[in-house]
């Protein structure tokens, strides 16, 4: 199982902090944020079966045709190299799956971080959500015509970095890459899960992590997720994009400290 | 922000420098879906490698349409101020072949998935036909037994005339129990737990002594000869091997040459053994290997044999004592059916 999920755990300390990639990458996502809580927690971070360098093989279509497939998997994860209380950070569609593993054993967490996160993408009603089924329905194409040379070993899409050739040999031949009927498999859960009904029974404190210009999870879902959650607090990022750990690790973590720090983490 | 385009790109998308520079950014310019994977994918990559190359993207044009595009970024310092360097080709033909390929792999998913469904759909029919086919020989021996019951009470009380009608109709009665048991030892090895089996401590050369004096009676115009090797205790079910030994020596009668004799030999011990040997035209290699499957006839069809499961049943039997049914048919040695009754 550990080998399944990649998982990698670094660091010590009284609280285990579990950070869990989104869709369509992997754990390095987490490179600019594990190392400085490595220092102080004992920090999990681990691939999502299905991704990055996960077992593949193990990607069962029936477990994993909803969010509590992979939830399964963090309680397994946890069962096996967690110690204290765990504090989930998701991002994007792991804060949902974070959500869900917390509201099976509640007892294992302590808070929730959740990094863009959205309980459902596809707009209902006056709910806005951002996205509509053409919409997802185009991803998938997209995903289509990006992975066509993936299992022929063909040209990789990601070109390696010239001016860091370690980087790059590490980088083209796992990163971002999975197969592509798993990658469109998990776009159809991510994208067309809805959540909304669970947010009011999450009792864990939890931290939205918000940017304030994400295409993915807008402002209005941060602001919904807020409103719902019954121990919520929102952290605006000023950040363009939808992955504030990579391109705004800083205000992040001052976000996330200043969270711990008031659940006494 | 886009800061600088060229002209190739404006006339592709049908916008003016103006239009572009310092009032989109480049992902506001393509589909959702594009959006999406811009930011789930190439975004972050390059934001952690510095450049991406060959993601295809469809770019909206100004009247709405959409343009596949494949595009290459790398990150540069200019400056001081990080700058995204973006080269966009059009790929209408890569596009098209794409979706060509798609499309094949969907039809051909398709007609796999399509394959698999009707493969298991005749196989659920088969299996359906051979339940039924047990369900039927099960419930046709109550009438028939009262048929054979009757007909065995009347004999003795009908006129002499008459005789002849009910013994046929008990020989008759006989044969269909016989056709009813071989069809429900079939469906017992098919769909069921497999043979059943009593074994227990005989002596196979008297136990086929007696069942080679019957066949000789039913066979009157046959010459059968029982040979016994070695020492005759087994573990066998005796029924069983009677039984075996009535579809092995029927079956020399029916394809065996008439005029020579028909051997039987039989060995104890730790493995026993059973052989039935007829002398008559070989068996051609090429059919050997399908003899034991259900269904299966010699070129000849013999008068007396019934539905084709003899030798099914003679290897099923087999099995469920552990061993195997075999035949070997040289030209000069006739043919030989052997059956070991013990792994």
């Amino acid at each position: 199982m550990l080998r399944r999920n990649t998982v990698r755990v670094a660091g010590e300390g009284a609280v285990t902090i579990m950070f869990a990639h989104g869709f369509g990458c992997d754990q390095n996502m987490w490179r600019f944020m594990q190392p400085q809580y490595a220092t102080r927690y004992r920090t999990i971070a681990f691939d999502l079966t299905g991704s990055g360098n996960s077992d593949l093989s193990a990607y069962d279509r029936v477990k994993y045709n909803s969010l509590e497939g992979h939830a399964s998997d963090v309680i397994d994860i946890l069962d096996e190299v967690a110690t204290g209380p765990v504090v989930f950070v998701g991002h994007s569609v792991s804060s949902m799956i974070g959500m869900l593993a917390n509201l099976r054993e509640p007892s294992k967490f302590a808070a929730q971080v959740m990094v863009g996160p959205s309980p459902c993408y596809i707009n209902d009603g006056s709910y806005v959500g951002g996205f509509s089924r053409g919409d997802i329905e185009g991803l998938l194409d997209t995903l289509d015509s990006n992975y066509l040379g993936w299992s022929s070993n063909m040209a990789p899409v990601i070109m390696g970095a010239p001016e860091q050739p370690e980087l790059s040999t590490e980088l083209t031949n796992s990163f971002c890459r999975t197969d592509p009927e798993i990658a469109k498999h998990f776009a159809r859960v991510t994208f067309l899960s809805d959540h909304r009904a669970e947010l009011p029974r999450l009792e864990a404190p939890t931290l939205i992590l918000q940017c304030t210009d994400d295409v993915i999870a807008p402002v209005a879902v941060g602001e919904y997720m807020k409103r719902t959650l019954p121990n919520s607090t929102l952290a605006i990022i000023d950040n363009v994009g939808h992955c504030p750990h990579l391109s705004a690790p800083s205000p992040c973590a001052a976000a996330m400290d200043d969270f711990l720090a008031k659940q006494g983490l | 922000m886009i800061l600088r385009v060229n002209q190739t790109f404006c006339a592709w998308i049908g916008r003016t420098e103006q239009q572009l520079v310092q009032q989109h950014r480049f992902q506001d310019l393509l589909t959702m879906g594009g959006r999406i994977f811009h930011q789930t994918h190439w975004a972050p990559l390059l934001r952690m490698q510095g450049s991406v190359s060959e993601v295809k993207l469809e770019v909206i044009h100004a009247d709405g349409s959409k343009l596949p595009m494949v595009l290459n970024a790398v990150r540069r310092e200019i400056d001081g101020k990080l700058c995204h360097e973006l080269a966009a080709f059009v790929a209408r033909d890569r596009d098209r072949y794409e979706r060509e390929l798609v499309n094949a792999r969907k039809r051909l998913e398709d007609l796999v998935e399509e394959t698999q469904r009707l493969h298991a759909e005749a196989k659920d029919r088969a299996l359906f036909a051979e339940q039924m086919i047990g369900i039927v020989s099960h419930d046709l021996r109550n009438p028939l037994n009262t048929v054979s019951l009757g007909a065995s009470m009347l004999l003795d009380s009908v006129p002499e005339a008459e005789r002849r009608t009910v013994e046929r109709i008990l020989s008759a009665t006989d044969r269909a129990t016989l056709l009813i048991n071989e069809l429900l030892d079939f469906t017992a090895a098919r769909v069921g737990n497999g043979i059943a089996l009593t074994p227990r401590a005989i002596d196979l050369h008297a136990s086929v002594a007696v069942v080679v004096e019957d066949l000789r009676f039913t066979y009157p115009k046959h010459l059968l000869v029982h040979e016994r090797e070695g020492e005759g205790a087994a573990v066998a079910d005796d029924g069983r091997v009677s039984q075996v030994l009535g579809n092995l020596v029927s079956n020399a009668v029916a394809y065996g040459d008439p005029a020579k004799p028909i051997t039987v030999t039989t060995r104890g011990g730790q493995r026993p053994e059973l052989r039935v040997n007829n002398a008559g035209s070989p068996i051609p290699a090429e059919l050997q290997p399908q003899l034991f499957e259900p269904m299966t006839r010699g070129t000849e069809m013999g008068s007396k044999r019934s539905v084709g499961l003899g030798l099914y049943i003679v290897r099923e039997i087999a099995r469920a004592h552990g061993g195997t049914a075999t035949v070997t048919s040289p030209v000069d040695a006739g043919t030989t059916f052997t059956v070991t009754l013990a792994p």
